[in-house]
Formats: structure tokens, sequence, C-alpha cells
């Protein structure tokens, strides 16, 4: 266990954090127009108790991370590049999913979590991306009926 | 006797050819996930709700509960071959497991596992057969206000017992309610947390969340930390049949760990985890050779395995007779009954009997096929950790985003998907529990439900909850499990 008492900066920011998820809510449930018949426990009780339950684990997690008892692996080196990385990958893929469609939006999605987790053999990890996009894309078209963005290779497969 | 009569109705179901292959496919899949790290039953089963949605709800079923059965054998392997569990159940099963491994033990750590798992499994699941028509008994005296107190009441034993601190599982706990609260109101149809959105209407897929946290955020986790890429599989070395010396020395563990992990896995303190330390600690208190431990004591593998096993029969207790889930991955299957508009409980006990023995009678089928599959094939399976971390990854999230893109065809739910992810990495790397979480998501818009209709028909008299004694009970219950940790902590025992 990590005996030095330093202030978690990270602690902090989760615990005013959720003290502001709990404001929106709030505010949010705040503004509803509820029907008199509703009034007694309508839609506005529990909304406001989860509020309350953020705003305290919130306000609990920062005074925590002041006084430096917030337990976290922060301590560990962090590969913030990686998670950059894998974060535009699911960024693009969702961007490119319905232009360009399901195969090529899930090999950029691929390539980009392989390179983030270190691979640098970029031919075995297209042909892989390649071959599980295709098999994915007919098998739950085909076989199980489901929807995929066919895009630039509609007609193709 | 009525449960052995609906058992046998229930083999009935459970053997039709189309049923016997959705119960190999569960098991196999299981094993399958079970073994790989990073994927686990939870996650599996929330990918597969889109794709099952047409399929016949106890064929699906049926494959759900071999999924949840195989994942727990495969982990073991995972534990004693790589050190790193497949699953959160098999943690401690790599302390002695990975050290028999070293010593060329690794045969004889498997073959524990799974005739262990094999016994607290086939155990569990005779427990399960008897005791889930008395917890129908129990359901059938619940109103509104006891199932609410009852859901208040896996509220506060998630939130003590998971993870490191109470605030940390309550924080949890909240995030998942919140999750819960988003979309339109069901009693008044009015749009809560909505901000504008149109898709924010159908609020936010289960199926989404549980994703978000379990696979985007998990990766998101290990590819911030390269240290925790390279790993070493171990080769399988020693005999498959255990000696005559081992068979006594495991023998006592599984039955104590199966002891241990089914009532364990009924409670609702989040499934496996806890009843497999319990478990460790208690052989090791009561091994005649302590000093064997950390560094491959057979006792270790074998209690822990028996316990993680048996607490998955334990979880479906609860689950199908009173619709409680216990873990996250009963919070999925509860998930899953909703998918099917079946409500587990006394209901469903009388208007699907074929759906629930089935399942139950197919748990005694998939036992028998995952021993199969775990002991003579465990070398087949180990080649599927040569899989390089990279490419598991990568696939692992290709499978995510098309689960939860199929959900409805919807770009948005990929947004929210990235969105949760990284509220799963952010909990993940300070060590907040995730399973609250999904309880809360889950259980959150049903307390509510609850809740207002306990206070519908008390004419909004909030007494109703105090005055059944039942309900008041079961409070009163939650209260203590919330407070007493706390209490202890006072007083002045030394940690570990």
């Amino acid at each position: 266990m990590n005996t030095q008492r330093q202030t978690s900066v990270a602690g902090l920011l989760i615990g005013f954090g959720l003290v502001a998820i709990a404001a929106v809510i709030a505010v949010d449930v705040s503004g509803m127009r509820v029907p008199p018949v509703h009034a007694k426990v309508g839609p506005r009780f529990f909304p406001l108790l989860v509020s309350c339950g953020l705003a305290v684990a919130g306000a609990v997690t920062a005074w925590q991370s002041w006084r430096g008892t917030f337990e976290s692996e922060e301590s560990h080196p962090t590969d913030w590049a990686a998670v950059a990385i894998v974060s535009a990958g699911l960024i693009l893929h969702m961007n490119l999913l319905k232009p360009l469609g399901f195969v090529p939006a899930a090999v950029v999605l691929f390539m980009c979590v392989t390179f983030a987790f270190g691979s640098r053999s970029f031919l075995r990890d297209g042909v892989v991306a390649l071959v599980l996009a295709m098999t994915a894309y007919l098998a739950f078209t085909r076989l199980l009926g489901l929807q995929l963005p066919p895009g630039v290779l509609a007609g193709v497969l | 006797m009525e449960a052995f009569g609906a058992l046998l109705d229930g083999f009935a179901t459970a053997l039709t050819p189309i049923n016997l292959m959705w119960s190999l496919v569960g098991v196999t899949l299981g094993t399958l996930i079970g073994i790989l790290p990073g994927i686990g039953p939870a996650l599996t089963i929330a990918l597969l709700l889109p794709v099952t949605r047409t399929l016949d709800p106890t064929g699906a079923f049926i494959m759900f509960a071999g999924l949840y059965y195989g994942a727990m054998y495969g982990s073991s392997t995972t534990s004693i071959l790589l050190n790193t569990p497949g699953e959160s159940g098999s943690i401690v099963t790599a302390l002695e497991g990975n050290q028999m491994a070293r010593r060329g033990r690794g045969a004889a750590a498997l073959a524990t596992a799974a005739i262990g798992s094999f016994v607290a499994g086939t155990i569990g699941t005779m427990l399960l057969t008897f005791l889930a028509p008395l917890f129908v008994k129990l359901a059938i005296l619940f109103g509104p206000a006891e199932y609410f107190a009852l859901m208040v009441l896996a509220f506060t034993t998630v939130t003590t017992l998971l993870g490191s601190s109470v605030v940390k599982g309550l924080t949890s706990l909240m995030i998942g309610l919140a999750f819960g609260l988003a979309g339109t109101d069901i009693l008044t149809g009015q749009p809560r947390l909505v901000f504008g959105i149109p898709s924010m209407l159908r609020g936010i897929d289960t199926v989404v969340v549980a994703v978000g946290l379990f696979a985007v955020g998990e990766a998101l986790y290990m590819a911030s930390r390269r240290d925790l890429r390279e790993a070493v599989i171990l080769p399988i070395k020693g005999s498959l049949f255990m000696t005559r010396e081992e068979w006594r020395r495991s023998w006592k563990p599984w039955l104590r760990g199966t002891a241990l992990g089914f009532p364990f896995g009924a409670l609702p303190a989040g499934g496996t985890e806890i009843p497999t330390f319990l478990s460790y600690f208690m052989e090791k208190k009561l091994s005649k050779n302590p000093e064997e431990f950390g560094k491959g004591a057979i006792e270790g593998v074998a209690g822990p395995e028996a316990a993680n096993n048996a607490a998955v029969a334990g979880v479906l207790v609860p689950l199908l007779a009173l619709g409680l889930p216990t873990s996250a991955t009963a919070a999925i299957l509860l998930a899953a009954f909703e998918q099917y508009n079946l409500q587990p409980g006394p209901q469903l006990f009388t208007a699907s009997g074929p759906l629930v023995w089935g399942l139950i009678a197919s748990l005694y089928i998939g036992n028998v096929m995952l021993l199969v599959l775990n002991l003579p094939l465990a070398g087949l399976w180990v080649r599927l950790l040569a899989i390089p971390q990279p490419l598991l990854y990568g696939g692992i999230l290709v499978f995510s985003t098309l689960g939860v893109y199929s959900l409805s065809n919807s770009t948005f739910d990929l947004v929210l998907l990235f969105v949760v992810g990284l509220i799963g990495f952010v909990m993940r790397r300070h060590d907040f529990p995730v399973a609250p979480a999904i309880i809360g998501l889950i259980l959150g818009p049903m307390a509510e439900a609850q809740f207002r209709r306990a206070l519908t028909i008390s004419q909004g008299d909030a007494s109703v909850f105090f005055t059944h004694p039942i309900s008041l009970a079961l409070l009163v219950i939650a209260a203590l499990v919330l407070l007493l940790p706390a209490l202890i902590r006072k007083l002045p025992v030394q940690k570990l």
C-alpha cells in the first residue's frame, strides 16, 4: 500500500467530476414539468436521490484525494500515447462506419489497436484484420440477418 | 419431490438435439472466453444479446448458462499456465496454480481444477434444483415494498463488499444508477436526462454500458499499462491423472470450496471473488503443510476452483426465483430475460416451466461436457494463449463495436460506447469496482418502479417499507451491512 500521503490530482478531478454530474442531473430533473397526480413520488424523486448519492461520493473522493488517502494505481508508468491511439481508432471507426462501410472501418480500428499494443507486424495485422472483418460481415449479414453498412464494398461482398 | 419430477421434464427439454447443441456451443464458447484474458462471461453474453434476439429463449438461456459455467472452467487454465487470471473468480487460483506449473505439476493443477469444478458444479446444481422452488414459495409473499427492500439490500452489499473502499463501491453503484435513469420515464412518459438528443429517449442500453466498461475500458487500461503486456506461458508438464496422494489432498478442499461458494453466490455479494479468497485462506489455515502455500499447494487450487463454480450455481438461485442478480454476469442474464419479455420469479416457474427446468437440467449435462472438454483437451485450449495480445484486443474491440452497433444500427450508440469506455478506463485505473455499476444500471429502474408502485398502493404513505415485516427485516439487514464494516474497522484490529 502506498504510504506516502500526497494529494492526488486525478482523485480531485474525479471527485469534482462526480459532483458536476450530480449537479447536471439535479438541474435537468428540476426542469421537468410533473403532472400534479404524480407530484408525491413522481419521476423526480429517484434522480434526486441518485444526484445526492453522486454528490456525496464525489465530495468524499475529493476530500480523500486532498488528504492523500485516495488509493489508485496512478503510480504505475502510463503509456498515454497508446491510450490516445486506441481512442483515435474508436473515433475513426464511428465516423467511417457509415460512409466507408463496416469492413474498412473495422480494419482501421483493428490496426490502431494492434499498433497501440506495440505490434509492428503490419502485414500480419492487416491480413488478420481483413479476414476477421470480412468473416464477421458475411456471418452477421448472411447467417444472422443483421444489417451492417456495406459502404465502398457494396455489391462486391 | 415435485422438483424431481420437474427436473425429469427438464431433462426431456435439455436432451433434445437442438438444446444439446446450444449447451455444447455455450460451454465451448465459455471455455474459450474463460481462457482468453480480457473477455469474460458478462461481456460475451452482452455481445450475444443482439444476435440471439430472434432465437428460441430456452436454447439461448441454455447457451448462456453453459457459457457462464464454462468461463469458470476455462479461466483456471489461464491462471495456472499464464499467471494471469482469465476471470476475476480465478485470481486466487493463480497463486498456487502457477507455482505448481513452474514446478512441473501443471497437469495436476489443471486436473484438480477441472475435477473440482465438476464436483462443485454438480453439487451446486443439485442445491439449485431443490432450493429454487423453496425460494419461489418465499417470493410469492413479496409485494412491491418487499422487492424494493430486497434491491436496497443488493445495493448495499455490492457497495460494501466489492472493491477496496465503500466510497468507491458507492461511486460505481451511483454511476450505474445514473445511466439507468436516462431515457423516457416508464410511468409518466416524460423524458429524463435526455439533453434534447432524440436517440437518448430510448435510454442507454445495458449492452452499451456493459461492453463499454468491460471491453473498451479494459482495452484502454491494458494499452496504458505497458508492463502488463508480456506474459510467459508455461508448458503443461506431468500426468493429467492425479496421483492417489493428490486425490487425497483435493477432495476435502473441493467440498469445503463448494460449501463456501454456493451460499456466497446466492447472496447479493457480487459472485465469485469473495468465496474464492475465503476458500484460499481457509485451506491455508486447515492445511497440514501450510509451508507449501506460495510454493504450489494443490489445496490452494482445489478449494478456490470448486468455490467459483459452486458460486455460479448459487448466483442462479436468486436470479431465477426472485429476479435478483448478485453478480455482473447475472445482471446481464436478467437483461436477457427482459429482452424476451420474461420476468424471473414465481411467474417464470409457472408460466415457463420447460425453460427453467430445461435450463437447470442443461447445467448437469454442461458440467459433464466441460469435464470432457477441459481435461483431455487442455493441451489444445492452451494454444489459444499463444494469440498475441495486440491481435486479441484488436479482435475484442472489433466485435464490441459490431455488437453495440447492431443493437439499433445507430452510430450514436458507438459514441456512448466510447464515453462509457473512458469512464471504465478511469474506474479501472483508480481501482473502482465495475460490478456495482452493472447491477445498479439493471436494478435501478426496477427498484424505482417497485418503489413508486409500493407508494401508489399505499397512497403515498412511506411507512409501507417499515410496517411490512419482510420489507423491514430486509432494510434492517441492509443497514447492518452498510454500518458493520465501519464499526469493525473502528476496533483496533491489525490489518494484514
